[in-house]
């Protein structure tokens, strides 16, 4: 359904060329939750608001292909995207508690979305369009309550202040599938949540991918998340993604050095004598990356080879691809 | 709810003004210079029994905290006495001078609002561009220049040369409604006096362009900087995720937000424009409270001047508690 070819976008700015995203290749099938882990910085959102068409200033794309049901959306017109965004790929944003405009009801922006798609454009009658705004009145509510805001009739008319960061999330994720989405693109939806809030919000992204059967890439830096959530996992570093395959495959034979530090870095509870070792070293400025591989300079089994040139992404066997020349 | 609160706010308005009116009535007798002088002027033969029958008639004879009794008692009855100069009662001749002030505040400011925030809003979505820099490049003109100076001008170009406007009064002879409100807008459209109301606009232009510019130079830097702020945040993205058309995202999702700060400072420039205009209203001749004021200052005439400071305290006050209720209804944080 979806699917991204050999993408890069950079951000022109005064320290130079911003690399956030490069040469990035992910496909997304029908009904399938793709995960994308990495370090904070390391381009997961800004490959995200590329599908959407919404690179922020001064960002530009420099080169790739966006097919979205056959149809490269970096060819499409403004007017042609405006029509896609929100009703065919919806995005649920990172922080829950800067995404909802502040001067208006929760109610009317989660009927927003409707009525500039046109949802009940068809149901006619009443004053002003009565007919049509209690339609999506309706709709809006029953949708409150299927991602667990009570009392939706009263909640309806509150202002994001008034909600809790849980219930903030909770009514993006209703903006988001208030148009029935082919895909939703969820970033980091549960990172700004405590544990049990998290655990909810995931169970009801579960619950849309099986009900609605929506695609959904879901961005985290939680592993466990990914490992737990996802089908695929895509692991980013650097604006590059340096391996990529089913859940399985990632997570039970990670190759790439980066995804082994990342997996050796979680904290375990079974296991007391297994120490968290984090991965040495910091993430790198992308302002300065060259060809090279960028994890070079933190990886413990590095050599001259890996400085020579961009490293290829290599096949691994039944899909599972690495970019890393111990598997060359 | 709300109009409890409102009503609350007017009560706690109440010390704030007897306050008011101790404060001017002892700075007013500690400023050298004495009114039954003035008032006499250079007459000449002045007999001292004249001068002493004045002084009783103004009760300036009795001692201060008698006359600050009088006055007081008078105040909270709503009675501000009466004008030594003019010998009728200051709440009448305030209310002669007070819609015109208004008038003007209100025309100075609709000219700045109606300018500020388009060009407020088109500098910071096409921010650096040729625009942007040159909105901003005058916008700093208009705020070092001084209003006399600019009126001035107006009144050269658009008055003596180009005889466009009119340049002084609120309204020229021959024109004949019945005064309601005292605000001539208002006052001829309720008596359908068309000719009389275009002529009370053509008065109002150049004398609110003058009191304007400032405040419109100020509002439109205002906007601009809150409008960046407002662009770079997620809610604006959300706002284009939904699919909505840019012009949407700015003047609905963007625009709302960024008029806070563009509100609070009009607030504090509404209280400015109302009581400092006394330059602006004597270029203009425009016959409103600014102009009293000064003729009241110079008179020493006492009662006059208490009054006038009093009304501008009191629409202070005002402005600033109708600025609070607009508050809530854009930001809905914040409750009154
Ligand atoms: N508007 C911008 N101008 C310049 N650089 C930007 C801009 N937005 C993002 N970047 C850069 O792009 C890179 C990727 O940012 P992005 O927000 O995608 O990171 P992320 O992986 O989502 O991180 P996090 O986990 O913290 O959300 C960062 O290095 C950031 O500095
Ligand atoms: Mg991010």
């Amino acid at each position: 359904m979806l699917e991204i070819k050999n993408l890069a976008m950079a951000f022109e700015t005064e320290r130079g060329l911003v690399r956030a995203v490069n040469k990035v290749d992910l496909s997304v099938a029908e009904g399938e939750v793709m995960g994308i882990v990495g370090e904070s910085g390391c381009g997961k959102s800004v490959t995200l608001l590329n599908i959407l068409g919404l690179v922020p200033h001064p960002g530009k794309v420099l080169s790739g292909e966006i097919m979205f049901q056959g149809e490269d959306l970096l060819k499409k017109s403004k007017k042609e995207m405006r029509d896609i965004r929100g009703k065919d790929i919806a995005m649920i944003f990172q922080d829950p508690m800067t995404t909802l405009n502040p001067v208006f009801r929760i109610g009317e922006q989660i009927r927003e979305s409707m009525r500039i798609h046109g949802l009940f454009k068809d149901v006619k009658g009443g004053f002003f369009k009565s007919a049509r705004k209690h339609a999506e009145k309706d709709r809006a509510v029953e949708l409150m309550e299927e991602v667990g805001i009570p009392s939706p009739e009263t909640r309806y008319h509150n202002f994001p202040h008034e909600f809790s960061g849980g219930m903030q999330q909770r009514a993006l994720i209703a903006i988001g599938l208030s148009c029935k989405p082919k895909l939703l693109l969820a970033d980091e939806p549960t990172t700004a949540l405590d544990v049990t809030i998290q655990a909810q919000i995931l169970a009801l992204m579960q619950k849309i991918n099986q009900e609605h059967g929506a695609g959904i890439i879901l961005v985290t830096h939680d592993l466990g998340v990914a490992a737990e959530f996802c089908h695929k996992i895509a692991v980013m570093y650097a604006g590059r993604i340096v391996e990529q395959g089913r859940t399985e495959q990632v997570m039970d034979n990670p190759h790439h050095p980066y995804t082994q530090g990342l997996l050796r870095s979680i904290p375990k509870m079974s296991s007391k004598k297994d120490r968290i070792e984090p991965i040495p070293g910091g993430v790198p400025d992308l302002a300065e990356l060259k060809e090279e591989c960028a994890f070079y300079p933190r990886c413990a089994k590095a050599h001259d080879k890996c400085l020579s040139q961009e490293v290829p992404m290599f096949d691994a066997g039944e899909g599972h691809t690495v970019r890393c020349y111990l598997y060359g | 709810m709300k109009s409890i609160k409102i009503l609350e706010r007017l009560l706690a308005a109440i010390p704030i003004m007897i306050g008011v009116a101790i404060l001017v009535f002892l700075f007013v007798r500690l400023t050298p210079g004495d009114p039954v002088d003035l008032m006499m002027g250079s007459a000449g033969s002045v007999s001292q029994q004249e001068i002493q029958a004045l002084q009783e008639e103004f009760d300036l004879d009795k001692p201060l905290h008698v006359q600050l009794y009088i006055f007081l008692k008078d105040v909270v009855r709503g009675d501000l006495g009466d004008s030594f100069t003019q010998r009728e009662p200051v709440t009448d001749i305030i209310g002669r001078a007070l819609p015109a002030t208004i008038e003007l505040a209100f025309g100075a400011a609709f000219f700045a609002v109606l300018f500020a925030i388009p060009i407020g809003v088109y500098s910071a979505v096409k921010q650096n561009s040729i625009t942007d820099r040159l909105s901003m490049a005058f916008s700093f003109l208009g705020i070092s220049m001084p209003a006399f100076w600019f009126g001035i001008i107006l009144i050269i170009v658009f008055g003596v040369k180009l005889g466009w406007l009119p340049i002084s009064g609120r309204l020229d002879y021959g024109f004949n409604f019945p005064s309601v409100t005292g605000l001539y807008l208002i006052d001829t459209v309720l008596a359908r006096d068309w000719p009389a109301l275009k002529n009370a606009v053509l008065h109002l232009i150049l004398p609110s362009i003058a009191l304007g510019m400032q405040l419109l130079a100020v509002l439109a830097r205002v906007t601009r900087s809150s409008m960046l702020e407002v662009l770079r945040q997620d809610y604006v993205t959300l706002a284009r995720a939904k699919g909505l058309r840019e012009f949407i995202v700015i003047v609905k999702h963007a625009l709302r937000n960024a008029l806070i700060p563009t509100i609070t400072v009009l607030g504090i420039q509404i209280g400015v424009l109302l009581g400092g205009n006394m330059i602006i209203e004597t270029v203009f001749a425009w016959p409103g409270l600014g102009r009293l004021a000064v003729d009241s200052i110079f008179s020493r005439d006492f009662p006059l001047i208490q009054g006038v400071v009093m009304i501008y305290a009191f629409t202070y006050v005002i402005a600033n508690l109708v600025v609070d209720v607009l508050y809530t209804y854009i930001n809905p944080k914040i409750t009154l």
